[in-house]
């Protein structure tokens, strides 16, 4: 990708996709790697709830944190490395699947009650 | 021919669904108060919600982004944030009125308490969301919900004085403060949220493409325009039969007498019927509404072209928000009051999940060449200045009538 990419614009906030198709989150914030004024790059895309509270205006920042908990990387919030991304167009799609990558863990996990229900 | 069936049954569906508690009570209202004098009222809103859905629609074909979906992307974390909790707040609202409109039409058809037919309806309509895919949905609860044409029938049965229907349509400035709280409640009605959310995530879980936006245009221009028809036939009606008589409708159980005058128990019994869809029909619609704002919001995986546990949060939010609707019901609150704050509230939320559709619906990054034209482009505009002077006039008027009480 030669041409210029803004990633507030084309990338944060948007909808990862895994390869499967199923929704995994969002892009909630953007790791960059790379000292400054050396060349950057995108490490990662961080994507979880316990990312929130570090972009909400300080003053509510606390009350986010209770709300939404405090930026555990592997738990609240969960790594995607950029060399997982296949493509950005309607949403950021994987080239794995969710549970690979720790992703959707939550729908995983209230899956089965559900599952025992008729015509669930 | 199979396409234009297709898009035909579509349409029909659009024009059933497009009723609900809120424009029963409006309507009726208006009608019954102010005779012809507020039809006016009801085009703007409907030509609103058509703007506003065929850019919606439009959006999600093109870049498969639902209404929520745009508004995170486009209005950031913190002020969408701000956005969802209340779009979820009138949302639940809207939903537990359209329960509590559900209810109060069963209690017309039997004798029971009405917290009993509140419970029942909810229990029914989420049994009938699991079992029923997407589409069957849309078809059943719109098909059946056209049976409110008696209305229209009713309104051209009674022969309406086509001159002073005419000058309804004329806009008049007038200084009562009741009139001017059921221009804002009226415009109000046809434009609920909801609709659009429902709309949009429903072009997504149909998997609209850019092939499909004649069926977006068709289906907002025609579907909402043949559906506000009922609007003007639930005015024009309460106009002729409760205006001269000084009824006014403040129990949902007046607004069938209006197809019973003129066609007896025939007429009755379509008017419940239609009711009964329709108002069912718009509590599917604000539950899902909800859902898919808050699992879009957070990414989580949503739509119903997954089974209940293939999509577990998406589900488990709709079943909060039904028992969440019905709680608010339980409370003893007066649905109709609870229809009249929630769709004055939902006018009031409206402009912040306009503007990012619009801003979105122009942008040629996302949107290549089926971004807004000269015709959207003008609407769109014309209608974000519409509706931000009739949010910021929703709550002042509806405290200074006390929700039309007078």
């Amino acid at each position: 990708m030669d041409e210029r990419f803004d990633l507030v614009y084309r990338l944060l906030d948007d909808q990862i996709v895994d390869v499967d198709g199923r929704r995994c989150g969002r892009v909630d914030d953007i790791e960059l790697r790379g000292a400054p004024g050396e060349p950057a790059r995108i490490g990662a895309l961080l994507t979880g709830r316990g990312a929130y509270a570090a972009r909400i205006p300080r003053p509510f920042r606390n009350l986010a944190r209770k709300l939404f908990g405090d930026d555990i990387r592997g738990a609240t919030v969960q790594r995607v490395p950029w060399s997982e991304v296949e493509d950005v167009e309607a949403a950021v799609r994987l080239y794995g699947r969710a549970e690979d990558l720790a992703l959707g863990r939550d729908d995983r996990e209230l899956q089965w009650p559900f599952k025992r229900l008729p015509g669930g | 021919m199979k396409v234009v069936l297709r898009i035909a049954l579509g349409i029909i569906a659009a024009i059933g669904g497009f009723v609900d508690i809120g424009d029963v009570v409006f309507n009726t209202q208006a009608g019954a108060q102010f005779g012809y004098e507020l039809l006016w009222a009801v085009p703007i809103g409907v030509v609103g919600i058509t703007v506003y859905a065929e850019m919606s629609g439009r959006v999600a074909a093109v870049t498969r982004r639902p209404v929520f979906d745009v508004i995170r992307t486009r209005l950031g974390l913190p002020t969408g944030l701000v956005v969802l909790v209340a779009s979820l707040f009138v949302n639940v609202l809207t939903l537990s009125a359209e329960i509590g409109g559900v209810a109060l039409v069963l209690q017309l058809f039997f004798d029971a308490p009405f917290t009993l037919f509140a419970l029942l309806g909810a229990l029914g309509m989420v049994t009938i969301i699991w079992f029923t895919p997407f589409e069957g949905l849309e078809r059943l609860f719109g098909y059946l919900g056209l049976a409110l044409f008696v209305f229209v029938a009713a309104a051209l049965h009674e022969h309406p004085d086509w001159h002073s229907v005419g000058g309804g349509f004329v806009p008049e400035a007038k200084s009562s403060t009741l009139y001017w709280y059921f221009v804002v409640g009226l415009i109000a009605a046809a434009l609920m949220p909801y609709e659009v959310y429902f709309y949009s995530s429903g072009a997504v879980e149909e998997r609209w493409t850019p092939n499909d936006l004649l069926v977006n245009r068709l289906n907002a221009v025609v579907g909402y325009g043949i559906g506000g028809l009922l609007s003007l036939g639930l005015m024009v009606a309460a106009a002729q039969m409760f205006a001269p008589a000084g009824v006014v409708p403040d129990h949902l159980g007046t607004v069938p007498l209006l197809a019973q005058i003129p066609y007896g128990e025939a007429g009755l019994v379509l008017a419940l019927l239609g009711m009964l869809f329709a108002i069912g029909g718009a509590a599917v619609d604000a539950s899902f509404a909800a859902s898919y704002s808050i699992a879009q919001f957070a990414g989580w995986e949503w739509g119903k072209y997954r089974r209940p546990s293939g999509a577990p949060r998406f589900t488990l939010a709709w079943l909060v928000f039904f028992a969440l609707g019905l709680g608010i019901l339980m409370t003893g609150i007066d649905p109709l009051e609870l229809t009249e704050y929630s769709v004055v509230l939902s006018v009031v939320a409206l402009p912040l999940t306009y503007i990012p559709v619009l801003l979105i619906a122009r942008d040629r990054t996302f949107m290549g060449e089926h971004a807004n034209g000269p015709v959207a482009r003008v609407l769109g505009w014309l209608y974000m200045v519409i509706l931000v002077v009739v949010a910021v006039a929703a709550i002042p008027l509806l405290l200074a009538t006390n929700a039309g009480g007078g």
